[in-house]
């Protein structure tokens, strides 16, 4: 099956549609995106090149199958989604105003990168079930907190 | 202090902002509605009407997160200087079957006014007045009375209504 995400005025993606692939071959039968986004402007009353090719299989720049160079515009387009030609990326909402993005992995970062490993005391604790530690981001003190859900 | 919302009166308006090359032609459906005047009957499917409903649909899925399911459409025709009836889409005594929202379009209009009633808590029979423009559109629940005004001599007005559920 073939995705094309449709892309609004304003950049964002307002829809996701599938079809068969069979519907983007070229002459030479081989699958051409030109192709499929010529079909879509036909059946769909919106310009071709506001039909942009998505991966089901791709998320984070990377590709389900294990063969990154599968991977396809960074993540699979959701309604909602910001697509960025310059860097060929569909990118998700930005989950805090301070994070940047990331292009090597498609997705967003903290500026002061992941959160840090649990100690080990805490680990123990999280398989033994007594606690429940994890790492929230806190975006007014800009940093990591660690918290206990069962606490 | 916490505060929730646990009822509100949405009013979405704008334009209908399609690519270049992919316009609403509105001549188009401005003939569709005085076909279904002349010959009263339903006001018929075309590309353009698709066009308009799958943009509405879209967009207000995209910005606000529902869905909106088509109910029905019609148009309508407002001479020089007339002012519509109240206008209530919805049904008193089935609300199960009525619908959530009224969307206007304006597809020939000019000098063309919404007038909107509304309560608010205790302070009742308040009104929104808002223009409707060539390619612009209103949404507003459907639970709201409305009246349309033609507010100049020399044209008429052609508005399209259509009113949707929300999932």
């Amino acid at each position: 099956m073939a995705h094309f995400a449709k892309i609004g005025m304003n950049g964002k993606v307002i829809g996701v549609l599938t079809f068969g692939n069979g519907d983007m071959l070229n002459a030479d039968g081989v699958e051409d995106e030109s192709v499929g986004q010529q079909y879509l402007e036909r059946h769909n009353n919106w310009p071709a090149p506001m039909w942009i090719q998505t991966s089901y299989n791709t998320r984070n720049n990377t590709h389900s199958s294990g063969d990154n160079s599968k991977a396809l515009r960074g993540n699979y387009a959701g309604i909602g989604y910001e697509w960025d030609e310059d860097n060929n990326i569909f990118w998700p909402k930005k989950p805090y105003a301070s994070w940047v993005k990331n292009t090597t992995t498609a997705s967003w970062d903290s500026p002061i990168g992941d959160a840090p490993a649990l100690t080990a005391e805490q680990e123990s604790q999280n398989t033994a079930g007594t606690h429940k530690w994890y790492y929230v981001w806190n975006e007014a003190g800009q940093s990591w907190d660690v918290r206990d859900e069962k606490a | 202090m916490h505060k929730k919302v646990l009822s509100e009166i949405d009013l979405h308006y704008g334009t209908i902002d399609m690519p270049k090359g992919f316009e609403i032609d509105r001549d188009k459906l401005k003939s569709d509605i005085l076909s279904s005047q002349i010959k009263n009957s339903k006001f018929p499917y075309s590309r353009n009407w698709d066009m308009l409903n799958t943009y509405m649909r879209e967009h207000i899925n995209v910005e606000h997160g529902f869905t909106l399911i088509n109910k029905e459409t019609w148009g309508n025709v407002y001479k020089p200087k007339e002012v519509s009836i109240p206008l209530l889409n919805i049904d008193p005594v089935d609300l199960r079957n009525s619908p959530d929202y009224t969307f206007l379009y304006g597809v020939n209009v000019k000098d063309c006014s919404v007038r909107i009633h509304y309560d608010q808590n205790r302070r009742a029979g308040r009104s929104w007045d808002i223009p409707l423009e060539n390619n612009g559109f209103i949404m507003f629940p459907s639970t709201q009375m409305y009246y349309i005004t033609n507010n100049q001599t020399d044209s008429l007005n052609f508005i399209l209504t259509t009113t949707y559920e929300f999932i």
